[in-house]
């Protein structure tokens, strides 16, 4: 027996939920300008400037993956009523979403915080190379983690729904 | 409708031990009663059949039994688990593993293959890869779509679709087997094929079957008929 969902099952049942190479690349691509915005930000303001940034990043993110996670359930009510027949819970349904995006998610903020960082640097950000390095990681984290809480929390709203 | 007594209570208690148990269970939609104070026990191993006109509420009980509804007062007992008063999460996961389904409208997703429906609930039990893979390619082979694994469902015609759900149902070897009219949009060789299966197939041995139809030969196989006589108005 195997714990978890496993990437095989991710794919399934994003499939099965029509998660389509566009929610992909919405997610990518918001994803990269939150992340290229905020790295570049962040190096032009004090730490509690940071602080409230990365908050920001966070609640925004959340809240934007969160109406895409109520919309892929939306969209496939009946899919979801067929995999519930069969054993699926909130849980799982929630973590497979989570999987088919996140790879995204994260590919575009490092796109995104790169880029930032690099523009941060060309605006006369302060600090040195490890403190860039701690935003871009920063910005990272806080966006994986805006689209894991978004994912589950419009999951679990629409389902129990 | 009738009081509904499954079993007599000297054969109950017989065994001792019951695969679905309902206690004082009734169930409304609004103002419309469906079911009133039920109350009566499957044993393990039986094989019901429940018959009545449509609309009369038999897919409802089957809901109930898979937890797929929730009675509106009374408690249901699977395998000896309150489905009733268990969180989602866990009953998911409990209905994985117990209770093979087959719904009368068909619930394949038309975009996986019919080797990826099959596999779906066995995902749901954390079955490893290795076991799925034998487990799919076992059932496909006894209900006769092995050769159609890798079809698009979308694909198939009505009968391979009710067959695929057939599969579906039994590839994680449930304990209890729970099908809404299934031979309902067969033509007679794959009806066949499914009443082959009711009859004591390895596949259904020893489970406990709960079917819904309007097929004397289904009934004729059934160990109980059980009978619904009201139209829900």
């Amino acid at each position: 027996m195997s714990r978890g969902v496993s990437l095989q099952q991710g794919q399934l049942l994003a499939r099965s939920l029509k998660v389509s190479k566009s929610t992909h690349l919405v997610v990518a691509t918001v994803a990269a300008a939150v992340a290229a915005n905020a790295a570049a930000a962040i190096q032009l303001i004090g730490i509690t400037g940071q602080i409230a940034l990365l908050a920001l990043i966070f609640v925004t993110l959340a809240a934007g993956t969160s109406a895409i996670s109520s919309d892929i359930y939306t969209r496939s009510s009946q899919t979801l009523a067929n995999l519930r027949s069969l054993g699926a819970s909130s849980r799982s349904i929630s973590s497979a979403v989570f999987f088919s995006v996140i790879g995204y998610g994260i590919a575009g903020s490092a796109l995104g915080a790169g880029v930032g960082a690099a523009l941060g640097i060309v605006l006369g950000g302060q600090g040195g190379a490890v403190s860039v390095m701690f935003a871009v990681v920063g910005v990272i984290l806080a966006s994986s983690a805006a689209a894991a809480a978004g994912v589950y929390a419009g999951g679990r709203r629409t389902w129990s729904s | 409708m009738e009081q509904l007594g499954v079993l007599s209570r000297s054969e109950a208690s017989a065994q001792g031990r019951y695969s679905v148990e309902l206690k004082h269970v009734s169930k409304s939609y609004g103002e419309t009663e469906i079911y009133s104070d039920l109350h009566f026990q499957l044993l393990k191993g039986t094989f019901v059949a429940l018959v009545g006109p449509i609309g009369s509420g038999k897919t409802t009980m089957l809901n109930m039994f898979a937890g797929l509804e929730k009675p509106t007062s009374g408690s249901i007992l699977v395998l000896g688990q309150d489905i009733t008063s268990m969180p989602d999460d866990a009953l998911g996961e409990f209905r994985a593993r117990t209770v093979g389904l087959v719904p009368q409208v068909q619930t394949l997703i038309p975009e996986l293959t019919v080797r990826e429906n099959v596999e779906l609930p066995l995902h749901f039990a954390r079955v490893d890869r290795e076991d799925r893979q034998r487990k799919v390619d076992y059932v496909l082979e006894k209900v006769g779509i092995r050769g159609e694994a890798k079809r698009i469902v979308s694909t198939l015609s009505v009968g391979e679709k009710q067959m695929v759900s057939f599969a579906r149902a039994m590839v994680n070897d449930p304990p209890i087997l729970l099908l809404d009219e299934p031979t309902e949009a067969l033509d007679p060789l794959m009806a066949e094929v499914i009443l082959g299966l009711l009859r004591g197939d390895n596949l259904t041995l020893g489970k406990t079957i709960f079917v819904t139809t309007h097929d004397r030969r289904v009934t004729e196989l059934a160990r109980k008929t059980l009978r619904v006589k009201k139209k829900i108005p």
